[in-house]
C-alpha cells in the first residue's frame, strides 16, 4: 500500500515577529507611546489593530496610533489597564515587543471627501483616531473642515497635549475638554458632547468618527443621530477582548459580527442592526 | 454509483491493519465503565461499533483541548520561535454520520477566510471511515436535520453493515485513493448489495424515537415569538458548567495563554466557552457579557440564528451528547422542543 503523504501546511497566521522598541513616549501617568521597529515591512491603515505579545506574558489586541510613513516602523499607545498591558510598561527601550497583523477593516476613508469631519474621542479612545487626525492633516485639501472634539478625565490624562498645538496647525480645529478641571485650568470642563456646537457645521450633511468608553460612544452616536447625521455617516470603532484576531476565537462575537473581523470599525446602521452595544438589543 | 464497493467483514480487520501501518488508527473503544471514547487502537478486535456514540465527540483530534500552538526559546538564545503544528497522517474509523456533518461544518468555520493553521495541518492528515447508523441511541436526532444517519456527500469513506459485509462508499479524493491502495479485498456491488443498503438507510431512519426540525424553533426566535420570560427560565436551569460546550461537535470558542518553563516557554490553546462569565472580561474589568441571560441567549442564537446565517447550516448536527451531559435538561432537543410547545399552544411567553 502507497503511503499517504504528509501533508504540509502552509504559513501561520498565529505565529508573531520581533519589534524593537525604538522608543518609548511617556504621555500621561498610565499611558505611554512605543515607537517600534518592526522586523519585516508590514503595511497598514487607520483603524486596524494588531495583536501584540511579550513570551510568558500574554498577547493582547492593541490599536495602531499611527499613519504608516516608513513600512517597518508603527506607534501603539498604551494604557497600564491590566496584566499584558502591565508587563508591556516594565519594558525598556531597545527591549521586543512581538507582533502579528495587521487586522480589522479600519476606517473607510472614501465617505469623507470634500465633507465636515467631526472626530469625537474620549480619554484612551484618542489613540485609533490619531491615525485618521493625521491622515486628514495629510490630506486636509480633501475635506472641507475637521474638527476634533476631545475629551479626558483630568488636564493630567489629555495623552496628547503635546500634540494638540501640531494639530491645529495642521488645520483642525480642536476642542478639549476634561470632566475636572485643576487651579490655572482654562478651557472647557464638562462632557464631550456639550460641546456640539464648537464645529459649526451642518451635521446632516457630515461624517463623525468616534472612539472612547462605550457610554460616551452611545452619547455621542444617539446626539449626532438626533441632529439628523445619516446612520452611515456615523462611525465608530469597538473594542473587544480577543484571543486570535481572525474570526474563530469567538472571544469578541458579537450576535453575527465578530469585531475583529467585521470591524472594529462600525457605524451607527451595524450597531443598530447587529446590536453590537448595549442599549440595543433587539 | 460509483466508488461503492463491498467489504467481507472477515476483511475488515486485514484492512484496518493495513491503513494502519503508516498511519495512526484511531476508533471508539470501550472503557471499563462502559463508556465508549475515541482513542488509539492497539488491538483491533477491541474496537467497539454496536454500541451508543462515543462522550467526547471527536473534534477532539482536529481541535484539542489542550494545543501547543508555538514555542519560544530561551532568551539567551535569541528566542527563536518554533511552531508545534503536527503533521501526524491518522485514520478515525467508526466515526458516526453526524460527526462527519459536524467536520463539514467546521472545515468551513475553520478554513474559509482566514485559515487556522493547526486545525488545518490535522485536517490534511486525517482521514475519517465512518459507518451509518442502523441503531440510533435514545438521544438522536441527526435525522431530523438531515445530518445522518446516512451521507449522501462530503465523508471520506462510508460503510454501511449489511450483516456479513460491508457496503463501502468512498467520495473524498483521498478516500479513493485509500480505497484503491487495497483494492484487492474490495468487491464491485450487485443489484442486491444495494437493495440491502437501501434497507438498512430506511430501517435506520425508523428507528429515531426524536425526529426534531430546528426551523420552527429559528422562525419562532426570528419572529420575536420567544421572550425573554422564556430565556430567563432556561438560563435559571443552566449550571455554566460548559458541559454542553465541550461535548458539542461544532462549539469552537478558545482561549490562548502561554506557558513558561525552565527551558523557554510555549503559547498554547484550550477550550473555552461563551457561558462562562469571564469570556469577554476585557483589561481594566469591562464585561460586557455580565448578564447571565444573554449568555444563555448567545449560546442558542449562535446555533439556531447565526450559524444557519454565516455557514447556511444550523450550529447542531443532532448527535444529542448536550442531551446526555446537561444537568439542567437545557439541552438543544429540549429547548427546540419547548420553543415548539410555546408556538403550538399560542403561550409564547
Amino acid at each position: 500500500m502507497k503511503a499517504p503523504r504528509k501533508k504540509k501546511s502552509g504559513g501561520n497566521i498565529y505565529l508573531p515577529f520581533p519589534g524593537r522598541v525604538e522608543k518609548i513616549f511617556k504621555k500621561t501617568g498610565d499611558v505611554n507611546l512605543y515607537r517600534v521597529q518592526m522586523t519585516k515591512p508590514v503595511s497598514y491603515s487607520p483603524g486596524q489593530f494588531f495583536m501584540v505579545s511579550l513570551w510568558g506574558v500574554g498577547e493582547v489586541p492593541i490599536s495602531i496610533a499611527s499613519l504608516q510613513e516608513r513600512k517597518d516602523t508603527i506607534e501603539f499607545c498604551i494604557r497600564k489597564a491590566g496584566f499584558v498591558t502591565g508587563a508591556i510598561h516594565s519594558l525598556k527601550e531597545g527591549e521586543t515587543l512581538w507582533l502579528r497583523g495587521p487586522y480589522g477593516n479600519g476606517f473607510s476613508t472614501d465617505s469623507v471627501l470634500g465633507r465636515d469631519v467631526v472626530v469625537v474621542a474620549g480619554g484612551i479612545g484618542i489613540v485609533p483616531l490619531r491615525p485618521i487626525i493625521q491622515w486628514f492633516i495629510k490630506k486636509r485639501t480633501d475635506v472641507k473642515s475637521v474638527t476634533l472634539l476631545y475629551g479626558s478625565r483630568t488636564p493630567d490624562d489629555v495623552v496628547f497635549t503635546d500634540e494638540v498645538e501640531e494639530w491645529r496647525k495642521g488645520g483642525i480645529k480642536v476642542v478639549v475638554t476634561v470632566d475636572r478641571g485643576r487651579s490655572g485650568w482654562t478651557g472647557n470642563v464638562g462632557l464631550v458632547t456639550t460641546l456640539w456646537h464648537e464645529a459649526r457645521i451642518n451635521y446632516k450633511e457630515s461624517v463623525a468618527f468616534i472612539c472612547g468608553p462605550e457610554i460616551m460612544i452611545r452619547a455621542a452616536m444617539q446626539d449626532l443621530f438626533f441632529f439628523g447625521m445619516p446612520d452611515e455617516s456615523i462611525v465608530t470603532t469597538l473594542e473587544a477582548h480577543m484571543k486570535c484576531g481572525i474570526g474563530k476565537c469567538g472571544h469578541c462575537y458579537a450576535s453575527e459580527k465578530y469585531v475583529c473581523t467585521d470591524g472594529p470599525v462600525f457605524t451607527f446602521k451595524e450597531i443598530k442592526e447587529f446590536a453590537l452595544l448595549e442599549g440595543y438589543n433587539t | 454509483m460509483k466508488n461503492s464497493w463491498i467489504l467481507d467483514k472477515n476483511h475488515l480487520s486485514y484492512w484496518l491493519r493495513q491503513l494502519r501501518k503508516d498511519r495512526e488508527l484511531i476508533g471508539p473503544l470501550r472503557r471499563y465503565n462502559h463508556d465508549i471514547v475515541f482513542r488509539t487502537v492497539e488491538e483491533i478486535h477491541e474496537i467497539a461499533l454496536d454500541c451508543p456514540a462515543s462522550l467526547p465527540s471527536p473534534k477532539e483530534f482536529l481541535f484539542p483541548q489542550y494545543e501547543r500552538m508555538l514555542r519560544a526559546g530561551d532568551l539567551s538564545s535569541g528566542r527563536r520561535v518554533q511552531d508545534l503544528r503536527t503533521e501526524r497522517p491518522r485514520v478515525i474509523f467508526g466515526v458516526r454520520a453526524c460527526d462527519v456533518s459536524a467536520v463539514m461544518l467546521l472545515d468551513r468555520f475553520f478554513l474559509d477566510n482566514s485559515k487556522d493553521p493547526y486545525y488545518d495541518s490535522r485536517r490534511r492528515n486525517t482521514l475519517f471511515v465512518s459507518v451509518v447508523c442502523n441503531n440510533p441511541d435514545p438521544t438522536c436526532f441527526c435525522a431530523g436535520l438531515q445530518t445522518g444517519p446516512y451521507l449522501e456527500r462530503g465523508f471520506d469513506i462510508q460503510l454501511t453493515d449489511l450483516g456479513d459485509r460491508y457496503f463501502v462508499q468512498a467520495d473524498s479524493r483521498e478516500g479513493i485513493r485509500t480505497i484503491s491502495a487495497t483494492g484487492f479485498l474490495f468487491n464491485r456491488p450487485k443489484k442486491s448489495d444495494y437493495d440491502d443498503q437501501y434497507e438498512v438507510f430506511l430501517s435506520a431512519k425508523a428507528h429515531f424515537q426524536k425526529i426534531i426540525s430546528l426551523d420552527g424553533p429559528r422562525q419562532a426566535i426570528l419572529l420575536g415569538r420567544v421572550h425573554d420570560e422564556f430565556w430567563q427560565g432556561v438560563t435559571d436551569r443552566c449550571f455554566e458548567c460548559g458541559g454542553c460546550v465541550y461535548e458539542c461537535p461544532l462549539c469552537t470558542c478558545f482561549t490562548v495563554t502561554d506557558r513558561s518553563y525552565e527551558d523557554g516557554t510555549e503559547r498554547i490553546r484550550l477550550w473555552d466557552t461563551c457561558l462562562f462569565k469571564g469570556f469577554t472580561r476585557m483589561a481594566g474589568g469591562v464585561l460586557p457579557n455580565e448578564n447571565r441571560i444573554l449568555r444563555t441567549k448567545r449560546w442558542y442564537y449562535h446555533k439556531l440564528i447565526h450559524y444557519p446565517d454565516l455557514l447556511g447550516s444550523f450550529g447542531c448536527v443532532g448527535c444529542g451528547r448536550c442531551t446526555i451531559t446537561c444537568p439542567g435538561k437545557i439541552d438543544m432537543a429540549t429547548i427546540a422542543t419547548k420553543i415548539k410547545g410555546l408556538s403550538l399552544n399560542g403561550d409564547l411567553g
